[in-house]
This record gives structure tokens, sequence and C-alpha cells, in this order.
């Protein structure tokens, strides 16, 4: 499988002095084109710092990142942008909608900065993904007149607005009761079968047991990594893909 | 644990503290200053009238003097302490020589006199009444001033060298208002120059009590004795002396009332987000049981504390500045003697600016009350803040970039928030745009009509010498056979009793002749067309409690004459009280005559002005512009200061707080940066939303601003211009400077502001704000 996202001994830290620490800790670490990866950790390992490096939205002190072959730290804040705009899609544990703007404009946002004049047809697309996920005839709420789950699935809306070759997730589902967790999910799985690729980071068994790639992350460093290869609702067991994970996990003193 | 919490808050936003302090400073400064200023002032003024024992009144008069039907008539009347009659020996100004220049242009009546004997001294600078040996003169202190004299330098009068022994000090004459500049000089000189100049005379007298003032005045009119020329009076000394540092006293105190808005506003903002950051844990502390005023004591305590830094520094920076702005003061009047009190309403400013804040803080901080605790427990945010210009849908608008519909978008939907930017932006428009129509009103050529005489180029004033009659006869007769002029009108000016119900019977002055050459704009009603008609100044008319259609009855050739009001003017000449009619009288005393003409060819004035001055010496020549500037060269050179100023007091005020706002936004507004950021929006494309707020909002600015400058302003304008006589008033706008160049400006210094302030934009990190 290409290469999409590479990364070659990352080194992030916070803090100074004697009270410096490396959060990430030279991670090597290759994300394929069309992979559903999950990584997971205790808090404070280092999880959501690395997602944050991989896509660019934090520079790294060394090491370097790629994606689809370029040098992300060499990227001028502006191609950094556009790369983010074009070829990438976020979603957070919370909404991260703006609350001066209606549900439809906030899904609308990312591709309306260059995209004013196909006006007619990026509504038409915002409200199929809304249809498809589930939120439609929210358009002109306010975000203040959604549930959790809804306003998550807005998010995933949004993140998909622009056609996206990698959805990044941190924690989801963190934020939702399980039933809507069930269902974000099962979005995601849906989303990942178009040929997108996703990187969660998470620290729900639940959740990772549902991606094909499991990375799991200890004070900076991958302390391990775990294929249990794409999951399929109809064939597969996820109980026992659970279980299986949850030993996985438990000898790495999880 | 208040200090802790003061200074934990200071340490977390040290320039907006900075600003506020700095804010509370800079208007404590100006309030002890005005209110320094306003004591030193009366008390600098009562100094110099009393060192120089200033006449309760001076009636001047060219002619003639009866001193002994004078003298009797002051030892007659039981109000009179002191009477004298003082020679002023009025000499053209272009016989002053001095070593720079000559007095040619100057429209002031430049005169010599010597020294009184019994009051109305000319005093030197250490207020002491001068004794002038002979080729000695003393000049007055404005022209020093001007540079046109030194003192050791010499001038000549008349062909008379003088040396310049030092400055006077002139309770009567040195204000900018009065129309005469006495020099003095010993009495042998005075003798032998006596040939050079025209003769006048002040007759002037000081009573026992200066309440009799009026009714010694009506009685010195009743006795028909010397009165060719106007009449001035103690408390008229006293407001002509209080003008001009007094203008200044009431521009610093508008600038201090707009510092300590500015800080309100400030402390508003600052106060408001602050708020809103705490939410939560007010919530809290209401739930725990604190009471408000204990929630609210915490955060009034670091206000009165900036408050009490800022009025202390300013009052002890007062110290600093006094001495710089008392100095004309004391160069023109003399040091005051209420020191103490000075110091002591100093004080007294500042402890109230210090109030204002504590009071305005406090009800700021009234909205705690309306806190919910379960609600701000809960969601941490006040309810109902969200929303706003929901119409304004991004999914519909097609015209404008996104950028700048977010920026546009997001004012609509905090209007509160932007509420104190816009107000200081209103202030900004206004206090550029009103003091520079004020400017270019004053200083525009039609504003002659306001002194009560048509607009025209070029003008003859024959006042102070006798047959005036027959000079200006000469003069128009000259006029006629040039054909340089298009048109010339003689008026002649004449005082008639008026005859009212009560009291006694009042004189006024009626300036007779053609009033339709150089038409005047009236106020009220028309000019005088038919000789049973008079229009009035507005003064006047206030004074004789008369309006249009009213009948005044004129006492001409002893006989009563009814005329009805035609018509009401402005004027600001003559302190704004005078009439104009059409009647011949051959009666009547003239008071003085003056032609204005038109020439057909307006850039010959310069040569006709050489040229009537040569050839009729007694009467004085001037260039209407000339002439304004002479009578309001002083007015409109403050008044272009103060443009000066005001521009730029109102441009660094609206930098320094858009710069703040900016900055204070950016900080608020975090994690929606990151939001955006995280999705695709660049460094630029979030300031291009912050340049669209501060434009968007300054357009809405520059819109009421300019507005209310056109009304509001133009009120205020027209209200310092009526104080001196004129009723309605038109603001002469400069389209230019006031629709292109302000805008201009101001849009080039918020631009300028709003990208320093959101500079830091670049610095917001996705992962610090955005990350749970």
């Amino acid at each position: 499988m290409e290469n999409l996202i590479s990364s070659k001994n990352i080194i992030k830290s916070f803090g100074m002095g004697i009270e410096k620490r490396n959060i990430l800790d030279g991670i090597s670490v290759d994300i394929h084109q069309g992979e559903f990866v999950s990584v997971m950790g205790p808090s404070g390992s280092g999880k959501s710092t690395l997602l944050y490096a991989l896509s660019g939205m934090d520079h790294v002190d060394s090491g370097q990142v790629t994606f689809q072959g370029e040098d992300l730290s060499a990227l001028k804040e502006t191609r950094l942008a556009d790369l983010r705009r074009t070829k990438m899609g976020f979603i957070f544990q919370q909404p991260t909608l703006l609350r001066n703007l209606s549900i439809l404009d906030n899904i609308m946002l990312p591709t309306l900065r260059d995209g004013r004049k196909n006006i007619a047809a990026l509504t038409k697309k915002a409200k199929m993904l809304m249809e498809k996920t589930g939120v439609a005839g929210l358009e002109n709420r306010d975000i203040t007149q959604a549930s959790g789950g809804q306003l998550q699935r807005v998010g995933i809306c949004r993140a998909l607005m622009g056609d996206p070759k990698i959805i990044f997730g941190d924690e989801p589902t963190g934020a939702l009761n399980s039933t809507a967790a069930v269902e974000i999910m099962s979005l995601l799985a849906e989303i990942h079968r178009t040929g997108v690729t996703i990187l969660l980071v998470t620290h729900d068994i639940k959740v990772a047991a549902k991606t094909a790639r499991v990375l799991f992350i200890l004070d900076g460093r991958i302390a391990g990594e775990k294929l249990p290869g794409v999951y399929n609702e109809t064939q597969d067991n996820l109980k026992a893909r659970e279980e299986e994970l949850t030993t996985w996990l438990a000898g790495m003193h999880f | 644990m208040y200090y802790r919490v003061i200074r934990r808050d200071i340490k977390k936003s040290k320039t907006i503290t900075l600003a506020i302090t700095l804010f509370v400073t800079a208007a404590s400064l100006l309030v002890a200053l005005a209110a320094i200023l306003i004591v030193n002032l009366t008390g600098a003024i009562d100094t110099l009238m009393i060192q120089s024992k200033t006449p309760h009144l001076t009636q001047m008069h060219a002619g003639e003097v009866d001193h002994v039907r004078l003298s009797a008539f002051a030892e007659q009347n039981k109000a009179v302490e002191d009477f004298q009659v003082v020679e002023f020996l009025n000499v053209d100004g272009g016989l002053f020589d001095f070593s720079n220049g000559s007095l040619s242009g100057s429209v002031k009546d430049n005169g010599l006199s010597v020294q009184s004997e019994k009051f109305d001294f000319l005093l030197d600078l250490n207020g002491e009444v001068i004794t002038v040996s002979e080729g000695e003169i003393y000049v007055p202190l404005t022209y020093l001033q001007s540079g046109i004299a030194r003192v050791g330098g010499t001038v000549a009068v008349a062909g008379k060298t003088f040396i310049i022994a030092g400055p006077l000090r002139d309770s009567q004459m040195q204000p900018l208002l009065s129309s005469s500049k006495r020099f003095l000089v010993n009495r042998n000189d005075f003798e032998t120059l006596k040939q050079f100049g025209r003769l006048e005379y002040l007759i002037e007298f000081r009573l026992h009590d200066l309440a009799d003032l009026g009714a010694f005045q009506a009685a010195y009119t009743k006795a028909g004795l010397e009165s060719n020329g106007p009449t001035l009076t103690y408390p008229l000394f006293r407001m002509f002396n209080a003008l001009s540092d007094g203008l200044m006293i009431a521009v610093i105190l508008m600038i201090s009332v707009l510092v300590i808005v500015i800080a309100f506003l400030c402390i508003r903002f600052t106060l408001l987000a602050r708020i809103e950051d705490d939410y939560r844990e007010i919530g809290v502390m209401k739930a725990l049981g604190l009471r408000v005023a204990d929630i609210k004591k915490i955060y009034l305590t670091k206000y009165l504390a900036l408050a009490a830094a800022g009025s202390l520094f300013g009052y002890g920076l007062s110290f600093v500045f006094r001495d710089t702005l008392l100095a004309n003061i004391r160069l023109y009047m003399g040091e005051s003697e209420n020191r103490s009190l000075a110091m002591l309403l100093g004080i007294l400013g500042v402890f109230l600016v210090f109030l204002t804040i504590g009071i305005y803080v406090n009800s700021v901080l009234g909205r705690f009350r309306n806190i919910s605790p379960a609600q701000a427990i809960r969601f941490g945010i006040s309810a109902g803040k969200a929303g706003g210009a929901k119409h304004l849908c991004l999914n519909k608008n097609r015209l404008i970039s996104t950028n700048v519909f977010l920026g546009i978008k997001d004012v609509l939907a905090r209007r509160g928030l932007y509420v104190t930017m816009l107000t200081v932006m209103v202030l900004a428009v206004f206090i550029i745009v009103v003091p520079k129509n004020l400017h270019n009103t004053i200083s525009s050529k039609s504003f002659i009509t306001y002194m009560g005489v048509g607009e025209s180029d070029f003008r003859i004033d024959i006042q102070q010498t006798d047959h005036i009659a027959a000079k200006a006869q000469e003069i128009a007769t000259a006029m006629e056979k040039d054909t340089a002029f298009s048109r010339f009108v003689v008026l002649t000016t004449k005082t008639f009793q008026v005859k009212t119900e009560e009291g006694p019977e009042e004189l006024i002055k009626v300036e007779l002749g053609d009033p339709s050459i150089f038409p005047l704009t009236y106020i009220q009603g028309h000019a005088p067309t038919s000789e049973n008609e008079i229009a009035l100044s507005v003064l006047n008319s206030k004074e004789l409690g008369k309006k249009t259609g009213d009948v005044l009855t004129l006492i001409i050739n002893n006989n009563p004459v009814l005329f009805t009001i035609c018509g009401i003017y402005s004027d600001v000449t003559h302190g704004g009280k005078s009439a104009k009619a059409v009647f011949s009288a051959p009666s009547g005393e003239i008071m003085w005559s003056v032609i204005t003409a038109e020439l057909s060819d307006p850039t010959l004035v310069a040569g006709k002005v050489a040229e009537y001055t040569g050839r009729f010496p007694y009467a004085k020549v001037s260039d209407i512009d000339e002439f304004i500037l002479q009578t309001y060269g002083g007015t409109i050179r403050a008044i272009g200061k103060a443009v000066y100023i005001a521009t730029g007091i109102a441009l660094t005020i609206t930098l320094l707080i858009t710069l703040l706002f900016m900055r204070m936004l950016v900080a608020k507004d975090r994690y929606s940066i990151a939001v955006m950021k995280a999705f695709g929006f660049t460094n630029s494309d979030i300031r291009i939303q912050y340049a669209a707020r501060s434009i968007f909002i300054l357009a809405l600015g520059l819109l009421i601003g300019t507005l209310l400058a056109q009304t509001l302003g133009g009120m205020l304008a027209g209200a310092v211009i009526a104080s001196f006589g004129a009723a309605s008033f038109k603001l002469i706008i400069n389209p230019v400077s006031v629709y292109l160049l302000c805008p201009l400006i101001m849009t080039v210094v918020v631009l300028a502001a709003t990208i320093i302030g959101t500079q830091h934009t670049g610095r917001i990190t996705i992962s610090e704000n955005i990350k749970e």
C-alpha cells in the first residue's frame, strides 16, 4: 500500500529546564493510504500530540513528517493550511463548531473559503452529507439547538466536505454516550469503506476494536502494534476482537 | 487575599492594566491641571487688576474733551471714587518701525501713552508701576512674544528712536479682543510726538462700589457727556483677560472628559471579558453562599487600586506640567495668590475622577446579580449569548469574500462587544471633524457675514477722527471715478436714543446706507428696504426684547419716530450690538463710517490697499482677508492649532484603542481561531477577518461620527459663535478634508492598528487551544 503519512524519529518536548519532557520521543511510523488506524495509550502518553504532529497542526522539534511525500516541517503556513483544507479532515472530542454560524454554515465553512462560486453545488453536497449522517433538517439551527451526538455528526460532515484523503479523529466518541458512540463508529467505518484513510486517537477498547491497526504509545514511543484487520460487522465477532485487544494491552501494562 | 488576586490579575493582563492606569493618569492629570489653571487664572486676573487699578468704566472718545464739565460730573456723582482722563496718541502702525518690520499690517490701533497718575497703571513683569525715562519705550507683551520687538532693541516711532526698555502689562488693552494697544513713553517724548498722531481720550472712572456700575453708566449716558468711541467696563476687562486662557482650560476639560469616557470603555470591555471568563467561578462562589457584595469586592478592589495609582500618578504629573501651562498666565498677569486653593481644588478634581471610576466599576459589576449559579456551573457560559445576525447566512453569500463576510457577521452577532470600539471611532471622527469644520467656517470669506457685513474684497474704516462724513464722501468720490471697483457702499454708523417703555433711554448704534449692495444673510426677515424699517443684530434684539414685526421708537431730531423691525442678523463685531436702516438723518452723532467694496479684478486688492492708504492717511484701508485675519487671526490660529491637536489626539486614541481591542479580541477568540486554522484557514485569512471587522466598525463610526459632527457638532460650534453674537450659524464643510482625508487617514490608522494588534494570531497553535 502507498504511504500517505510517514514520520521519522519525531521528537516533541514540553516544559523548560529540568522540567523539560519529551512527549514524543523518537516516533517513526507510516500510515498507508486506505488504512483504519487507532492510537491507544494512557493519559499523557503523547497520543494526541502524535495526531497533531502527523497532521501538521503542530510542529515537531526534530525528525520529519511527510504527507504524500511533502515534508510538513518545511512547508509554509499557507501550504499547510491548504493541505488541511483540501486533503485532511478533522473530528475532535468536542464538536468545535463556531457559535456565530448556523449548522449548515459550520459544515460549509472550510470549503467556502475558496469555493464561493460553486455555492449551490456545495450546499447540495452539505445537505447530502447531512442526510447520510442523519442530521438532515438541522441546517438552519443554532449549534446550541442540537445534541452532542448530532453535533459530532455535524463535525463529521464538515470533515467530509473537502473530500479528504485522511480523517484525523481525536477521541471523536469521547464525549458521547455509548449508543451515540457506536453510531459514530459505524459512520466512520462506512467512510473508510469509500477509501478514506482514518487515524483515530482513543482510550476506548470498543472503538479501537473496530479499527484494522492499533498502535500503543507509552512515554512518547510506540510500545506495540497490533493488526486485527478490517472489521466486518456481519462476519466478525466484535466481542472476541475486544477481548483479544484487552489481553494484548494488559501485556503492555495498560 | 485581595492583594494576591490583584497581583495575579495584573500579571495576566499587563497591557490592558497598563492602558487603564494610563488613561486614569491622563484624566487625573488633565482635571488637576484644569483646576489649578482655573484658580490661578482667576487669581492672576485679580492680581493684575488690583495692581494696575483697572478702571471700572472707560469711555473712549475721539474729539474735544470738556475737562471742566467731566470733573463736575465726577464730583457730583456720589458713586465716583476717582476720575481721570488719559491721553492715547493713536499713531499709524506704519510709523512704528522695528528693526525687523513695521506695524503697518496691524489692524489694531497702536498708540502711545504716558503713565497714569491715579489708576489704570501700566506694569512691568514684576507687577510694579513702570517709571519710564526719556528715550525709553515699553512695548505691549504681545509684540515681544511675536518677535517683532526685543528688549534692548530699538524702535523708531515717527522717526524718533527709542530703546525698548521692556514689556508692559496692560489690564485694559492687552487681551486679544481689545482693538487698541498702548506703548508707554515719557511725557516729554509724548509731547514731541503729539503732532504725528490723532489724540484720543480714555475717560476713566473708579467707583466706590462696583455694584453701582449699571446705574453710573446710565447716568453718564444721560448726562450727554463725551462718548465718541466704545464704552468698556470692569467686568468686560475681566472677561477679555480670561478669554484666551479660559478657552484653553475649556479644551483641557473637554479632553479630560473624553479620556475618562475612554477609560470607562476600556474598563467595561476588560471587566465584561473577565466576568465571562470567570463565569463558572462566580457561579460557584454564589452557590457556596458568598454575597454578591463579597464577590464584587474582589473585582472592585483591583480597579480601585488601578484608579488610585493612576490618580496619584496623574496628580503628581500635574506638578511637572503646570508651570508650562501657567507660563502664559504668569507672563501676562503675574502670580496668583491662591496657591493652596489651587492645590486643594486639584486634589478635589482628582478625587472626583477616582470616585467616578469606582462608581462606574461598581455599576458594571451589578450584572453579577443576574448570574444564575445553576446555569453558570452547568454550562459555564451565560445563556442566550450565541446567535444574533441569524439572517446573515454564509451559504447564501455570493457577493463578498468569505473572510470579509465572517468579519462583518461577527460584528453584527456580538454587537455588545464592539460598542466600545464603535464609540471610540465615533468620538474620534467627531473631534477631528468639528474643529476642522469650525476652522474652515471661521477662516472662510463668507464668515464675514456673521460680522454684520456683506461679502466683499476691500474695506475702509473711518473712525475716531473728526469730519467723518466729509472724509467718507471724499473717499467715495475718489472710488466713484476709480474703474477698478465694480461696486461699493458707504455705511455710516450713528447713535440714536431708543425709547423704551420702562427705565432710562438707551443708545443704539444704527448703520445707515444701502444694504442691498453687499447683501447679508438674515436669520429672520430681510434687510430694511423702506425708510420706516430697521434690522437689529441678535444681541440687540435680545436686549431690547424685540422680534421681527415689532415696533421700535427712535428719537430723531428730538421727535419719536416709529420703525418696524424687518429682520435680525448676526454680528460679532462691536460687541455684537448694532442695527441697520436706510433712512436719512441729518441728526445723530456719527460714530464711524465704513466703505466696503468689490474689485472687478480681485488680484488688484493689495495694490488698491496701498494706493488708498497713501491717499487717505486718516482712514484704515484693509484687504478683507487681512481684516478677518487681523480681527480673528488669533482665534483662527488657535482653532487651527486645536484642529491639529484634536486630530493628533483622536488618531492616537483610535490607534491605541484599536490596538488594545484587537489584542483583547484575539486573546478572547483563541478557540475560534484555532478551529478555523484546523480547518484550513491561513493566518492571513484570520487577519483579513479582523481587518473586515475593524473596517466595518470604522465605516459605521465614520457615518455616525460625521452625521453627529454635522448636527450636534454644528450646534456646539454654533453655541461658541453665538456667545459672540451670531445666532444661526451654518458650518461650512470642506468636503475634501471631511469626506475624503478624514476617512482615509482613519482607515490607515485603524488598519495599521489591526495589523499590529492581530500579529499574534500566527502564534495561536491549534493543538494548545483545541486539545481537550
